[in-house]
């Protein structure tokens, strides 16, 4: 869990050398999405944009991942916040800018953090299709109306990483399975809307 | 003539059946090494539940939990073991049904030639036609078949995520839904997952616009 140290702001200051605002940008966005265990290689990434050694790469990119993290983490949303994080003697133009790119990116890394946060798998999508039977080898003629679903399920993100297994489920339901599926659905809906008030 | 003709295939079916061929375990031993594993008890009550599917009677096996019981009971099998038995016994009496066997004729067949079966199996096996068997007719019911998983049950909970290594104050609502489903085998399987708020209300669309479509129709 992102918890800023000490040398994290000092680290910051390798910011200086960076060659465009865009490219700050740029680096927040990677350092904020980069799950720990691949801040090295785009340290590695990093490197050559700004001409720094590749140990100062490491420190920087690991202080802006906490630094954001730590933004996204406390719910920080007000520019105050942030700039009260910083430390006095830290360069006002460089504080005022991460300030501002953290401002504008904080409500979609919010959301970014939701979407990885550990989950049972997630419905991703979901087909469907009315068919009748009308006809089987025990009897010739009917005209049974029944529904296939197909649910889209993808597995816990956070396991998977870059590959999400995504599996499907396919089931048939009678008029009377839907009208059970429907009451259910029906009492969560009652339940939303009780909390939504509350 | 015509009677044991049809007893001496239905015979080498059986044999087929229980042989390690037909269903291959991951020990590669026969359905029959893996039935000797099952306490007479456990054996007697997947039979029953796979009667009583058969019999349209319920809606599934519960192999997941019969395995469960069986495993804290001191016995080791994994459930896809338990399943391909499962799978063979209903096999076994389908194929009895559809051939109107009596019950001295399913016992005949399994006992000679197949010695590998154990004694309680066989009674149990015995036991339970006699009870039960002659009732699996040809079902008059459109929805018995079964190609794709049958609907069983839904499970739901409303949730809210108060807070996570990522944010310390989430507030996020979730509904999360186990669908209990029986697959085309009879065996039935629990498949959770979850939904956002807005996924969900669009489920919920969804299934008001199929129960329309099958009113229509």
């Amino acid at each position: 869990m992102a918890a800023l140290r000490d040398g994290d702001f000092a680290a910051l200051q390798i910011l200086l050398k960076a060659p465009s605002k865009d490219a700050v940008r740029q680096l927040c966005q990677e350092c904020f999405s980069s799950p720990p265990a691949a801040l090295g290689p785009l340290a590695q990434r990093a490197c050559p944009g700004l001409a720094v050694s590749a140990e100062e790469a490491e420190q920087l990119v690991s202080a802006l991942h906490n630094l954001t993290r730590h933004v996204v983490y406390r719910g920080l949303t007000a520019p105050e916040d942030i700039l009260r994080l910083f430390p006095e003697n830290f360069h006002q133009n460089l504080k005022n800018l991460l300030t501002k790119i953290i401002l504008e990116n904080v409500s979609s890394w919010r959301n970014e953090a939701q979407a990885s946060q550990i989950s049972l798998p997630r419905l991703v999508d979901m087909d469907w299709r009315v068919d009748i039977k009308t006809s089987s080898d025990s009897i010739v003629r009917m005209a049974v109306p029944t529904c296939l679903l197909q649910l889209k399920i993808q597995e816990d993100a956070a396991l998977c990483g870059n590959n999400p297994v995504v599996s499907a489920l396919t089931v048939e339901l009678s008029k009377e399975t839907l009208d059970t599926m429907l009451e259910g659905l029906g009492r969560i809906r009652d339940q939303l809307s009780a909390v939504a008030n509350k | 003539a015509f009677f044991r003709e049809r007893l001496d295939l239905l015979l080498l079916h059986f044999i087929y059946v229980f042989a390690s061929d037909r269903c291959c375990f991951s020990d590669g031993g026969g359905a029959a090494d893996k039935i000797r594993l099952i306490p007479q008890d456990f054996f007697a009550e997947l039979c029953e539940q796979i009667i009583q599917h058969l019999n349209h009677k319920i809606p599934g096996i519960n192999t997941a939990e019969l395995c469960q019981r069986i495993q804290t009971s001191g016995v080791d099998i994994n459930i896809g073991d338990l399943a391909k038995v499962a799978n063979t016994l209903s096999f076994l009496f389908s194929t009895a049904a559809r051939n109107n066997l009596s019950t001295e004729e399913l016992v005949t067949s399994l006992g000679s030639g197949v010695s590998t079966l154990p004694k309680h199996a066989v009674q149990v096996i015995r036991h339970v036609w006699n009870e039960q068997g002659k009732a699996i007719a040809v079902s008059e019911d459109a929805t018995t078949t079964a190609t794709v998983g049958q609907f069983v049950d839904m499970k739901w909970k409303l949730g809210v995520a108060m807070s996570s290594d990522t944010c310390r104050s989430l507030k996020y609502p979730y509904v999360t839904v186990t669908l209990t489903v029986a697959d085309p085998s009879g065996q039935i399987t629990d498949k959770s997952f979850e939904m956002t708020i807005p996924q969900f209300k669009n489920f919920v669309r969804q299934f008001k616009e199929m129960a329309s479509v099958l009113e229509t129709v």
